[in-house]
């Protein structure tokens, strides 16, 4: 155990070299800080792009008809989807629930065709749900419950057919073992801001799909959470409950090529943060061996007093963990202020995105937020600290191996 | 700790130290045959490089023998590991080094309360530390650190936190080396008053004549061999 004198000793001993001491406790800061800036932006990042790929349609988990997620095939449908529904409603957390079903359709006005994805949907719960319909400007009107034969499509698809509100398209689609057509006129077109988007939006009623296609059911249940950090706890709870012909997924599995990118972003992230940690520990190991080799002798008469081995490694390691804890201190007050802006005001993007704001059918929020919370003081004393004494270890077992009499001989 | 060989404090017997550079070595001490008992007060005299540092830190265990035998308080020092030297140094031996080596950020108190916290003395080591201070007419300067005194009470909180523990053996490499003659006369004082009132015994390595004429015994050294042994009886004290 250190006692009171040693750690007044070790404290004394850092405050005697100062500047040496003030130099390693800004290094350990500012790389610290460093550590912090980027960990809050890449969860803010991370965050960004889960939310912007759950409120795109997918949500944070999706209950989908068994076999879905192997085939993708639009005619499976959710089995019990009322009472299916009702539970994905009562979970704690849930923050929104939506319901679908999509079926490959071909679009014609005259004598143009655009191949498309028909949604039906529920337009109350979509309105509310789905992002690339309450950010994206309108013309015209989003769908009302009740509405039939009618249809909302993105502005591109409307470009390329050349139709304005009002149109009546000709909708061709797959219905249960042969072709339907139907007529559909145009009630609003969605501008998302995405080419790629407009171009892939065509939204009718649930109950319109049903029609057509003699397929009744929702063939998706999306689910928004309060707190994205819960989808793997919510998800275990809902996968008790729902039946074997159910099966519940997380919107990575719906976008994994989103999922792909983000986990490579985090590496690549983890790696930089580890990379300066690991440049700040050998700064930090450097200085500590340095003072060692000038304190030879010092020790050397600690030792011949009769300090034990592990009680001058204690002591090292306690001057550590103050440059640690001072290092803390530096990360904190250079961080906060970078931080908070991140977190509050946020940056935007846009000039960088280059008028891309989509990708993989998720509508990206130009404007990134940094992730900010009490993470961030445990970060700073938890690295600082684990940097700084780990770094002294090998300067601490110096020390401990100098032999008393040869470093009394060096005067 | 409180085995001795027979009634010795300390038993040597053809102790030799070689010093090893590369291919060359230098004979330090050459066959010392020397028996301490408790409570003796004794000079180790010599020319430079006679071997007198080199005797001390191999009795204070900072250093390994060669060959031969040396026993401290009982214990064969060559078959200790680096913990037990350092267990021997800390409770049982107490060290006076030439230039003082006290601890520069601490105070004369605190130097001397370093001490006993490693050694595991509670709540009382300050008052004690004190009490040390005060007898070596320290107790003013308590709160001083160490470049804030003269070499003399440098010198003498060295030797308040050799003894604060007590040990049955005090050593002290050259201790009046860097003191003028009235510091060096109070220090020696001080130290037979210690040795009278409490058993402790004093090994000093000196070229200080001063230090000779306190000594109660003197050992000569000459090329690393005991060449005269002798007992006296001073008056002083």
């Amino acid at each position: 155990m250190t006692g009171r004198m040693i750690i007044k000793y070790a404290f004394r001993s850092q405050t005697r070299r100062f500047r040496r001491t003030i130099l390693s406790v800004v290094g350990v800061g500012v790389g610290c800080a460093m550590g912090i800036i980027a960990t809050c932006w890449i969860g803010g990042e991370q965050e960004m792009t889960v939310r912007a790929a759950s409120e795109s349609g997918a949500g944070h988990l999706k209950i989908v008809p068994a076999g879905w997620l192997e085939t993708r095939e639009n005619t499976l449908r959710i089995s019990e989807w009322k009472r299916t529904l009702a539970l994905a409603r009562s979970l704690p957390g849930v923050k929104r629930v939506a319901f679908r079903a999509r079926t490959d359709g071909l679009l014609a006005f005259g004598n143009r065709t655009s191949g498309v994805e028909v949604t039906g949907v529920d337009p109350d719960s979509e309105r509310a749900f789905n992002r690339i319909v309450y950010k994206s400007k309108i013309q015209g009107r989003y769908l009302e419950p009740g509405d039939a034969g009618q249809a909302v499509i993105g502005r591109e698809l409307a470009r390329r057919l050349k139709v304005g509100l009002d149109d009546d398209l000709m909708i061709t689609l797959s219905g249960k073992g042969e072709i339907e057509s139907a007529m559909l006129r145009i009630v609003g077109i969605l501008d998302t801001g995405s080419q790629e988007l407009d171009l892939s939006v065509c939204h009718i009623t649930l109950t319109e799909l049903e029609r057509m296609t003699g397929i009744s059911g929702p063939a998706e249940i999306s689910i928004l959470l309060d707190n994205y950090k819960r989808i793997d706890s919510t998800r275990e709870v809902l996968a008790r409950e729902l039946s074997g012909r159910n099966r519940v997924i997380t919107w990575k599995e719906v976008a994994p090529e989103l999922a792909a990118g983000m986990e490579g972003d985090m590496a690549f992230a983890r790696l930089l943060v580890l990379i300066i940690i690991a440049v700040v520990g050998l700064g930090i190991m450097s200085a500590q061996l340095t003072a060692v080799m000038e304190r030879r002798r010092e020790f050397g008469i600690l030792s011949a007093l009769g300090m034990p081995g592990r009680r001058i490694v204690g002591m090292i390691l306690t001057e550590a963990f103050l440059i640690g804890l001072g290092g803390a201190l530096v990360a904190l007050a250079v961080s906060f202020p970078i931080t908070y802006r991140l977190a509050s005001r946020g940056v935007n993007l846009s000039a960088l995105m280059g008028g891309l704001n989509s990708f993989g059918g998720v509508l990206i929020d130009p404007v990134a937020y940094g992730d900010l919370g009490w993470w961030v003081v445990w970060y700073a004393f938890g690295v600082s600290l684990a940097a700084t004494v780990l770094a002294s270890l090998y300067p601490a077992r110096l020390a401990q191996k100098i032999d008393p009499a040869e470093a009394l001989r060096r005067i | 700790m409180s085995g001795t060989d027979g009634n010795f404090l300390i038993t040597a017997r053809g102790v030799t130290k070689i010093y090893r550079t590369g291919q060359i070595e230098a004979p330090a001490l050459r066959g010392v045959d020397l028996e301490v008992k408790s409570g003796e007060f004794i000079s180790i005299v010599g020319p430079s490089g006679s071997g007198k540092t080199t005797l001390l830190n191999l009795i204070g265990a900072l250093d390994s023998l060669t060959g031969g035998e040396l026993k401290v308080l009982g214990k064969d020092v060559s078959g200790l590991s680096r913990r037990e030297r350092a267990e021997l140094r800390l409770h049982h031996l107490g060290f006076v080094f030439q230039a003082y080596n006290l601890i520069p950020v601490l105070t004369a108190r605190e130097n001397v309360e370093f001490v006993l916290e490693l050694q595991g003395v509670g709540r009382e080591r300050s008052a004690r530390a004190e009490e040390v201070l005060g007898e070596l007419g320290l107790s003013e300067f308590s709160d001083r650190r160490p470049l804030e005194m003269s070499g003399g009470q440098q010198q003498r909180v060295a030797v308040a936190r050799a003894v604060a523990s007590r040990p049955r053996l005090v050593l002290a490499d050259e201790p009046t080396a860097n003191l003028d003659g009235e510091n060096a006369e109070v220090l020696l004082r001080l130290m037979r008053r210690l040795r009278d009132e409490q058993g402790m015994t004093f090994v000093f390595s000196t070229h200080d004549s001063r230090v000779v004429e306190h000594a109660e015994r003197i050992i000569t050294l000459t090329d690393g061999r005991v060449s005269q042994d002798e007992r006296r009886n001073p008056d002083r004290g």
